[in-house]
């Protein structure tokens, strides 16, 4: 454990900024895996998410002369910027706006049934990478990041009742995903 | 649990409280830990912008600068010449005419030969008649 450790964010974005290597490789290990999780959750796609975790740290570390302590916590402004970097992502991979995106039918039972996954989280992230793109970062967003509607409506560019819609039918369609997998989930019948 | 009313049979789909277990498991649980050579990316990038940061706190001094700028010349050595030229300048500017004195005479001495000479004009009274002769010459009335 060395002495940047115990300290938090704002402190040690400080120390970055007048050079101190070690806070940053602190930041790195305890913000990034974060944001790449995220990032992958949001994508499906480990190189994507790689990317877009580099490039939101790399903002992290241009602004980190300038950053205000006591305002936004690091943690949540490099989660802000993963999630606007993620959704430009989804909307350039489509060639169209998210929200112009035609939806899918739902996946095969057999996609549900292949999944191999034992735990609840395994579980959860099996269920949203077959999910549309825009339930599945209005889903995240909401209920994983917790984010506010008017928040998310903001970052997908639609309105506020199209976010609260799109959560309901990604929340619907995730419990029907998972539906098959209550005993193991651990949930009784 | 979540049953069906119709058929007592459990219904093929989560509850809300359910799937807000796995939201809350999600939102809890701490990510793996980056892969090495991603990490070590990531490091990368913050020490270079790093570097930025400290070469922008600490603008270069004033002998630093005109390191900088004589460099520009080719160094110390395009320095030596720069100071060769000028003291070479100086002496030139010190030292009588010599040589090249002589050659600006031999290149104007065709000059000192022009015909009519001013000595002429001035004998000849050119230079010296009245107004009303100058303006009668003008008007081609002259000799």
């Amino acid at each position: 454990m060395t002495p940047a450790d115990g300290q938090s964010d704002d402190m040690l974005l400080q120390r970055y900024a007048e050079g101190d290597s070690a806070a940053a490789q602190v930041l790195v290990s305890r913000l990034a895996p974060r944001v790449f999780r995220l990032a992958k959750r949001l994508l499906q796609d480990a190189t994507e998410a790689e990317d877009v975790t580099q490039e939101a740290m790399l903002r992290l570390w241009q602004i980190a002369p300038n950053w205000e302590a006591g305002g936004a916590q690091p943690s949540t402004w490099l989660h802000r910027v993963a999630v606007n970097l993620a959704t430009d992502r989804l909307r350039r991979r489509r060639g169209v706006g998210l929200d112009t995106i035609e939806e899918p039918d739902d996946p095969a039972p057999s996609a549900v049934e292949t999944m191999m996954a034992t735990d609840r989280q395994r579980a959860l992230d099996d269920a949203l990478a077959l999910l549309p793109d825009r339930q599945r970062v209005a889903v995240v967003l909401r209920h994983i990041e917790g984010l506010t509607n008017p928040e998310i409506a903001a970052t997908l560019g639609v309105g506020v009742e199209a976010v609260e819609s799109l959560t309901a039918r990604g929340k619907r369609k995730l419990a029907d995903l998972l539906a098959g997998r209550r005993e193991e989930l651990g949930f009784d019948r | 649990m979540n049953q069906d009313p119709k058929n007592d049979k459990p219904a093929e789909t989560l509850a809300d409280a359910e799937l807000d277990a796995l939201f809350a498991v999600a939102r809890d649980e701490i990510a793996e830990p980056l892969p090495v050579a991603f990490h070590a990316r990531l490091m990368a990038d913050a020490e270079a912008m790093a570097a930025q940061h400290v070469a922008n706190a600490n603008p270069p001094g004033v002998f630093a600068r005109l390191a900088a700028m004589l460099a520009e010349f080719g160094g110390i050595p395009g320095l030596a010449s720069v100071s060769a030229a000028g003291v070479a300048g100086v002496w030139i500017g010190f030292s009588g005419p010599g040589v090249t004195g002589d050659l600006v005479a031999q290149f104007w001495q065709g000059a000192a030969t022009v015909s009519p000479t001013v000595s002429t004009w001035v004998d000849d009274r050119l230079l010296t008649r009245s107004d009303d002769t100058l303006l009668a010459l003008m008007a081609g009335e002259g000799e």
